[in-house]
């Protein structure tokens, strides 16, 4: 379904590199995780993906939808995409909703966009898709405004509006970073649930090693611009075989450390200034 | 679940003794109880996790125990003293005493001023000067604290922006270190950080805490960093304590139903979502 060949990224006139040549595959209904630390690439990978790069970024190499090439096309072709075919929920749900419209509005807005659909019969498919996302009082939270509801609920919103067009595609960046910790299992619970119903695969890119182990099956490691490896999440989280990958795991896994002992550390694995193992 | 009920008495090497602490924000229909009869000690030398969701009164308590606020109601000794209403002037003694990090170095930071600066700041203050030892010679400080977090030197004349988040949150912490301290007060030290940058800031904390025998109070949404740093927990919900007691106790058999409810909402590691047919 998505094809993404030698994808390079740089920006500005010095060509600051960003995404240095990654190239994936994502099949319909799949769900990939993307780690990696900051500046990685995994979020200029996902503007790339939706063609939300700003203006100064350079780029090279290849992404196809369902066999149509993305890469450098116009905005007027690419518009008509975003909300449609693929979508995009973000991590602070307070700065991605317009603060001066009723939240219903806003998810029925997306429908109009893209199916044309009249005012009333979209109400009723916000009420809808507003229930399936978990949200307890649809009807109160369609009216409401931003502010009025609480980071959950604005996440949930944001789900609906993400999947309302049955996407085949839906990128999550870090959907639940901000989130209190009971918040994000009750909506990590939901995405899973929707993502399933609707059939649509996600890219879902996160620090959190365990909330990615929860929502995908196969995981993707980005290291300064380069995917450096891929694999399935029972396999990868337990037998990594790059030694960036083999700290990151070991680093995240506070779950397995006698409190108090000495955490292990990425460069105990991996040494970033020759890109070689740490022999163990 | 709570203890408020019956306050144990003040013991020896309490260093902190909050007894009743109430703070309303705002007044009338729109009054906001951020903080409800909580009542705590903190002994010398103990590693005490304050955790709960957002609204919970985390940052609340933290900032009234650090003398930033003041309760409405409630008090709070430290090493005996009440603090809850002395006026900023009087407060030296505990600013040169108890020191905080906070969660997002980019803010705590002043962006105008370099790293010297920055961390000797503390030292310069005229209300925490008088109570600091006389040797304290700046620039030696300054060297001595860099060296504990593990910085260089030469870094000394440069300004926040040229470092990463987890060099920020060190320089925060070297700042933090600098008057000597008694108590540390970490108010999520690494929900900001990377994964791979929050192993070295949480190892660099447990150090920090083992030799210079700090009391240290860390304030987090994450168990897990809470189940790592502390020997003791409190959890908070709506401004009151739930529950208390030893980590190992609280996170291995919750007796609150909330305490359970956070504890198994932490994301595990899993092998993949459960296969659907």
């Amino acid at each position: 379904m998505l094809q993404v060949r030698d994808l390079e990224v740089s920006f500005g006139r010095r060509r600051v590199p960003a995404l240095r040549g990654i190239s994936f595959d994502l099949a319909t209904g799949q769900r990939l995780g993307l780690i990696g630390e900051s500046g990685s690439g995994k979020s200029v990978t996902a503007l790339a993906l939706l063609g939300l790069l700003p203006e100064n970024a350079h780029t090279g190499g290849s992404i196809r939808l369902n066999d149509h090439e993305l890469l450098g096309r116009p905005e007027r072709d690419l518009a008509p995409l975003r909300g449609n075919a693929m979508s995009m929920v973000f991590q602070e749900p307070m700065t991605a909703l317009d603060p001066t419209m009723p939240v219903g509005r806003q998810v029925a807005e997306v429908l109009r966009l893209h199916a044309g659909a009249e005012a009333g019969p979209a109400r009723s498919r916000v009420l809808a898709v507003l229930a399936e996302v978990g949200v307890p009082d649809p009807v109160r939270v369609a009216d409401s405004y931003p502010h009025q509801l609480s980071g959950g609920q604005r996440q949930r919103a944001l789900i609906a509006m993400a999947l309302i067009n049955r996407p085949d595609l839906v990128i999550c960046d870090e959907p639940t970073t901000a989130l209190d910790v009971t918040v994000q299992a009750r909506v990590l619970a939901v995405l899973d649930q929707v993502l399933a119903a609707k059939g649509a695969a996600c890219l879902f890119i996160s620090h959190d090693l365990a909330v990615v182990s929860q929502v995908c099956s196969e995981v993707m490691v980005m290291l300064e611009g380069r995917i450096v490896e891929r694999g399935p999440i029972a396999r990868l989280f337990v037998a990594p075989e790059h030694p960036y990958t083999r700290g990151l795991v070991a680093t995240a896994r506070l779950d397995l450390v006698e409190p108090g002992a000495r955490l292990p550390v990425v460069e105990d694995f991996y040494d970033r200034a020759t890109g070689a193992a740490v022999p163990q | 679940m709570t203890s408020n009920a019956n306050p144990e008495a003040p013991r020896r090497d309490g260093l902190y003794s909050v007894r009743g602490l109430t703070r309303v924000y705002g007044r009338g229909s729109n009054a906001l109880r951020a903080l409800n009869d909580v009542s705590l000690t903190v002994s010398s030398g103990e590693r005490l996790g304050i955790v709960g969701e957002s609204g919970s009164g985390k940052s609340t308590l933290i900032r009234l125990m650090a003398g930033l606020d003041r309760p409405n109601s409630g008090s709070i000794l430290y090493t005996g003293r009440e603090i809850t209403h002395l006026a900023e002037r009087q407060l030296g003694f505990l600013r040169a005493s108890v020191q905080l990090v906070f969660q997002d170095p980019r803010s705590s930071l002043n962006p105008r001023m370099r790293v010297r600066d920055i961390i000797t700041e503390p030292l310069r203050s005229r209300l925490v000067r008088r109570h600091l030892s006389r040797d304290l010679e700046h620039q030696a400080r300054l060297a001595e604290v860099l060296e504990a977090v593990g910085l260089s030197i030469k870094l000394a004349d440069r300004f926040p922006h040229e470092f990463s988040g987890g060099q920020r949150q060190r320089i925060a912490i070297a700042r933090a270190l600098a008057p000597q301290p008694d108590v540390l007060i970490a108010d999520e030290p690494v929900s900001a950080l990377d994964v791979s940058v929050r192993a070295q800031v949480l190892n660099l904390l447990a150090d920090l805490v083992r030799s210079f025998g700090l009391t240290l109070i860390v304030v987090s949404h994450d168990l897990m960093v809470v189940r790592h740093l502390c020997d003791t927990v409190v959890v908070l919900r709506q401004g009151e304590v739930e529950e208390r007691g030893r980590a190992a106790e609280v996170f291995g058999n919750p007796q609150a139903p909330y305490t359970r409810t956070l504890w198994e909402s932490v994301p595990r590691f899993t092998g993949g979502p459960a296969q659907k047919a």
